[in-house]
């Protein structure tokens, strides 16, 4: 389920942001390709990945003998849509009142 | 600039059931709800795209036509000349049923080795943008604000 929760711890922790970007650089990446950018076991990379599959972040698809590793990035854009945009417009709309209230001063 | 040639990958839950969505990707009335405006229609021939400006953005054939499961079309970016003069890639929806009234969505675009401008243009924003706002559609009966 696209659940904000799962999006926001997979996302508060810094070697499965890593991986993102990685996959960012290099979608469609193997676990070999992967294991390199964290001072981990190939099973400690392997959790994360699952992490953020679990989170919908990540999407493996099996390619002949190897699963591949492709980043989804629908889930961060729903969340930039229902958080970010919402905070972006407010504060431009708070100093545009201030300014008014400025002008509006005998 | 980012190699994003390599098959690219959206996937989202959608409140909705497979024929629901089947609908979303073949019926210009919803599409241009969600698609930056255009009009796409999906037969089992032939995939149409109707720009905002009454030109042709991209139409081609359809592969495969199998609803309300898989839907597989060409894509070609003649809604930007530039983009129009790279190679034909090649969009693949896949729609799940999960049961309780979800469907998990998956839209993936490969075929883009010879076309980095179209996969760089294609990629992030851009399908994340349809991909959402077609859940936004369908579960609240609202589009998302032309925005991007």
């Amino acid at each position: 389920m696209d659940d904000d929760d799962a999006v926001f711890k997979a996302l508060a922790d810094p070697t499965r942001r890593r991986l993102l970007d990685r996959l960012f650089e290099h979608d469609g990446s193997r676990l070999a390709d992967l294991e390199g950018i964290a001072a981990m076991t190939r099973f400690g990379v392997m959790k994360h990945l699952r992490v953020l599959e679990d989170a919908g972040l990540v999407v493996s698809r099996r390619s002949g003998r190897e699963k591949l590793h492709f980043l989804n990035p629908v889930p961060i854009r729903r969340i930039h849509d229902r958080w970010i945009d919402k905070y972006r417009e407010a504060p431009a709309a708070y100093l545009s009142d201030l300014a008014r209230s400025f002008e509006e001063e005998p | 600039m980012t190699d994003r040639t390599s098959p690219q990958i959206y996937q989202v839950f959608i409140k909705a059931s497979p024929e629901r969505v089947w609908q979303a990707l073949t019926d210009p009335d919803v599409s241009e709800q969600y698609f930056h405006g255009a009009r796409i229609t999906n037969t089992p021939e032939t995939h149409t795209v109707i720009g905002t400006d009454g030109s042709d953005w991209g139409s081609g054939a359809v592969l495969e036509f199998d609803p309300p499961r898989r839907l597989v079309h060409e894509w070609s970016s003649r809604y930007d000349a530039e983009l129009a003069k790279e190679p034909i890639s090649r969009i693949t929806w896949e729609i799940e049923d999960r049961g309780a009234g979800v469907c998990l969505l998956t839209a993936t675009h490969d075929r883009l080795e010879g076309s980095p401008r179209t996969a760089q243009s294609v990629g992030g924003p851009g399908w994340s943008y349809v991909v959402s706002a077609l859940k936004t559609l369908l579960e609240t009966g609202e589009p998302l604000p032309r925005a991007l």
